[in-house]
């Protein structure tokens, strides 16, 4: 008896301590004891530049530090909705937040980002930015973060299998085209023109709604999955799988390994996949080349937006003013932005497209100028409607993909997801 | 005669053929995680897939360290499920003895909500006890990693259906002996249920060891950061480090192993025994 109570209360005290111990830097958005620290959250590819920008950043303000918490992705997202739920408690200052994440946020919890404009970041820095950057990250006239990296879209492909089945990438102008590249491809090497993951990723499809100037909802928010737009788009990815040139690879993994091992020939995708294909498939350098989006017209519109995340600043922070000095420094100084590049990240920061660093040829595509397409393409990419309902507008256009994909007639499917969504916008 | 030996024999052959592909098939995962942990990241989504002993076992181990700091992670790991399992251990012992062993007004009431509290999702208390912690600053500390699930309704559940099955005479001897209710606990019936104590044990370890969401929000520096949350830092938009990523679940692996080692004797013929009661 004496024992156990002894035992209990050691635990008790054990408990205790541990408790007092590590709780001095317990809560994220204080930013710890000075005045002079930031936190942030970010995950991997990020963190170089940003402890580069702290840096130089601390050269004019010394003092300054910047505590970065490297995250994980998607896992980041329950942290940061958590937080916001719980009125902000504990989350850092600032906020590293996917494109497709933005107006989510920004529609449910506006309060808790602080809004830019007091600072004048719109009327100093928006023409530094591509058009549908800033359009993200504004509600309601007001701008709520500042870009980052963008995903301008374009076609990878594999230049030696190409060069084999004899198709020349340079005359793939519309869908038609590539569709029609496909069947050269499978017939020649028996290879797949992409590895759309049907039933989980709908990127390609969304990319196509961006380019036709759509997207999931229409400029006044109405739904618009049934748009000419839309089922035209939803049309080529039913090709695509229907007519054998798809690989339905699932997963992010499960793709990279098929583009690594050749079982797949191209993926339509943005341009932060250059980082993933150096970093992951290094034996490929030289046998890989970039295109531009095929347009559904000749002469068409072929660039458009697939990813890209945008820093934003958390509206409790203790120290607002700093908070914004070092963004607004980190997202329109040259010297950090390309930085960012080494890390295979695109920026959007535009007053850089003319350094070296984006004219010049990168060896792993064949001594391809894929830096200065890109950068040719950002003032072309149409603003997208993400709305706070993105998520769930995803999740339909997913299932409907999966039944165009079994088959399902194109518009009834389209017909049906718009059903399912609007009923899930009304309840 | 000797058709039934062959026909025994087939019948081995078959058997043993079978157990061999479940053996493998059990097996791989295992063998594929520890050749990834000594691969380059690319190595492991190349084609054909590399199946042997690759000679970045030391990089990675460096690699990893250095993003997460792989010791302290190991640390604040088993200390956060070794002292969880003890506390808890000692709470679901406690109230599995009184709900299978005491009369008293309410049990069978307070037995159901507490049952029937196994059914709300974890997810729907994350929130709310996020703002608690957050209320009294725990947020970031052992407290907070080990406290909220000191309650487990299932490891409670479990030890009283063992209680349940411990004859009662046996109490009343000991109570007509003029042993004390305490003494009884720990004396007589605790020392019986070894087997019921360790299955429970490593219940309780392997929840607390596979937990993640709630650390994952509760957490907020690295030199917190448990098993499940540091591998999940691993994982980038564009970019994952497989090597390093195998290498973490290759450490993590190992005090689970051996803590299902050192309990597995009593944990089958606990819940063999639990099974045929």
């Amino acid at each position: 008896m004496k024992k156990l109570i002894l035992v209990l209360s050691t635990l008790a005290v054990v408990l205790a301590a541990c408790s007092g111990g590590e709780s001095s830097s317990s809560e994220g958005d204080g930013g710890g004891d000075s005045t002079q620290t930031l936190t942030a959250w970010a995950w991997n590819i990020n963190i170089p530049v940003m402890e580069e920008a702290a840096e130089r950043f601390a050269e004019e303000n010394p003092g300054f530090e910047l505590d970065i918490r490297e995250q994980g992705t998607p896992d980041v997202y329950e942290q940061i909705t958590t937080g916001l739920q719980a009125q902000g408690d504990g989350l850092p200052d600032i906020m590293l937040i996917e494109d497709d994440r933005v107006q989510g946020y920004l529609n449910n919890f506006s309060d808790a980002f602080l809004a830019l404009d007091d600072y004048g970041f719109a009327e100093d820095h928006s023409d530094k930015f591509p058009e549908f950057k800033n359009e993200l990250l504004s509600l309601d006239g007001s701008t709520y973060g500042m870009p980052f990296d963008a995903g301008p879209g374009g076609v990878f492909y594999r230049t030696d299998l190409f060069e084999e089945a004899g198709i020349n990438a340079d005359e793939i102008e519309t869908w038609d085209d590539f569709i029609e590249a496909g069947h050269v491809l499978r017939d020649e090497l028996d290879v797949a023109m992409t590895g759309i993951d049907i039933n989980n990723d709908d990127g390609v499809y969304r990319m196509m709604l961006n380019q036709q100037e759509t997207f999931y909802f229409d400029e006044e928010d109405n739904i618009n999955l049934t748009s000419d737009e839309s089922i035209r788009a939803m049309e080529v990815v039913q090709t695509l799988d229907e007519e054998g040139l798809n690989e339905n690879l699932v997963g992010w993994d499960a793709w990279l390994a098929g583009l690594a091992d050749g079982e797949v020939a191209t993926a339509p995708s943005g341009a932060w996949l250059t980082g993933s294909l150096t970093e992951q498939a290094p034996d490929l350098e030289g046998k890989w080349g970039v295109f531009p989006l095929p347009a559904f017209e000749e002469g068409g519109n072929r660039a458009a937006n697939l990813g890209g995340s945008n820093f934003m600043i958390n509206a409790d922070t203790e120290n607002p003013d700093l908070a914004y000095e070092f963004m607004e420094f980190f997202s329109t100084s040259e010297d950090v932005q390309l930085t960012a590049m080494e890390g295979g990240l695109f920026p959007s920061l535009n007053t850089i497209y003319d350094e070296e660093a984006f004219t010049e040829s990168v060896a792993y595509f064949g001594d391809q100028q894929i830096w200065d397409m890109f950068a040719g393409m950002m003032d072309e990419i149409p603003p997208a409607n993400y709305t706070g309902d993105y998520s769930i507008a995803r999740d339909e256009a997913e299932t409907a993909q999966s039944e165009v994909a079994e088959g399902n007639d194109v518009q009834e499917a389209l017909e049906n997801a718009e059903d399912r969504l609007s009923n899930r916008i009304n309840n | 005669m000797r058709q039934s030996t062959t026909k025994r024999f087939l019948g081995k052959l078959g058997m043993y053929t079978l157990l061999t592909i479940f053996l493998i098939i059990s097996v791989f995962p295992f063998y594929w995680m520890l050749v990834g942990s000594t691969n380059p990241s690319d190595k492991m989504i190349s084609s054909p897939p590399t199946l042997t002993f690759g000679g970045q076992f030391m990089e990675n181990l460096v690699n990893l360290n250095n993003t997460v700091g792989i010791w302290r992670v190991m640390f604040n790991s088993l200390f956060v499920a070794g002292l969880y399992v003890v506390i808890a251990l000692i709470v679901s012992t406690a109230a599995a003895y009184a709900f299978a062993k005491f009369q008293f007004k309410g049990r069978n009431t307070i037995f159901i909500i507490m049952i029937l509290s196994m059914m709300i999702p974890y997810q729907a208390t994350i929130i709310p006890l996020f703002q608690m912690m957050s209320a009294y600053g725990l947020l970031d500390t052992y407290f907070a990693l080990i406290a909220p699930q000191l309650c487990y309704p299932f490891a409670i559940f479990l030890m009283r259906q063992n209680f349940l099955a411990f004859p009662d005479s046996l109490l009343e001897s000991a109570r007509l002996d003029g042993a004390h209710e305490f003494k009884i606990f720990t004396k007589i019936v605790l020392p019986s249920m070894k087997p019921a104590l360790a299955a429970t044990s490593i219940f309780l370890f392997m929840y607390q060891w596979n937990n993640f969401m709630w650390p994952l929000v509760a957490i907020r520096t690295e030199e917190m950061y448990t098993f499940p949350v540091a591998l999940s830092t691993l994982n980038g938009v564009s970019y994952t480090d497989y090597g390093q990523m195998m290498m973490g679940i290759s450490l993590a692996t190992i005090p689970i192993i051996i803590v299902f080692l050192i309990l597995q004797k009593h944990f089958i013929s606990g819940m063999l025994g639990s099974a045929v009661k």
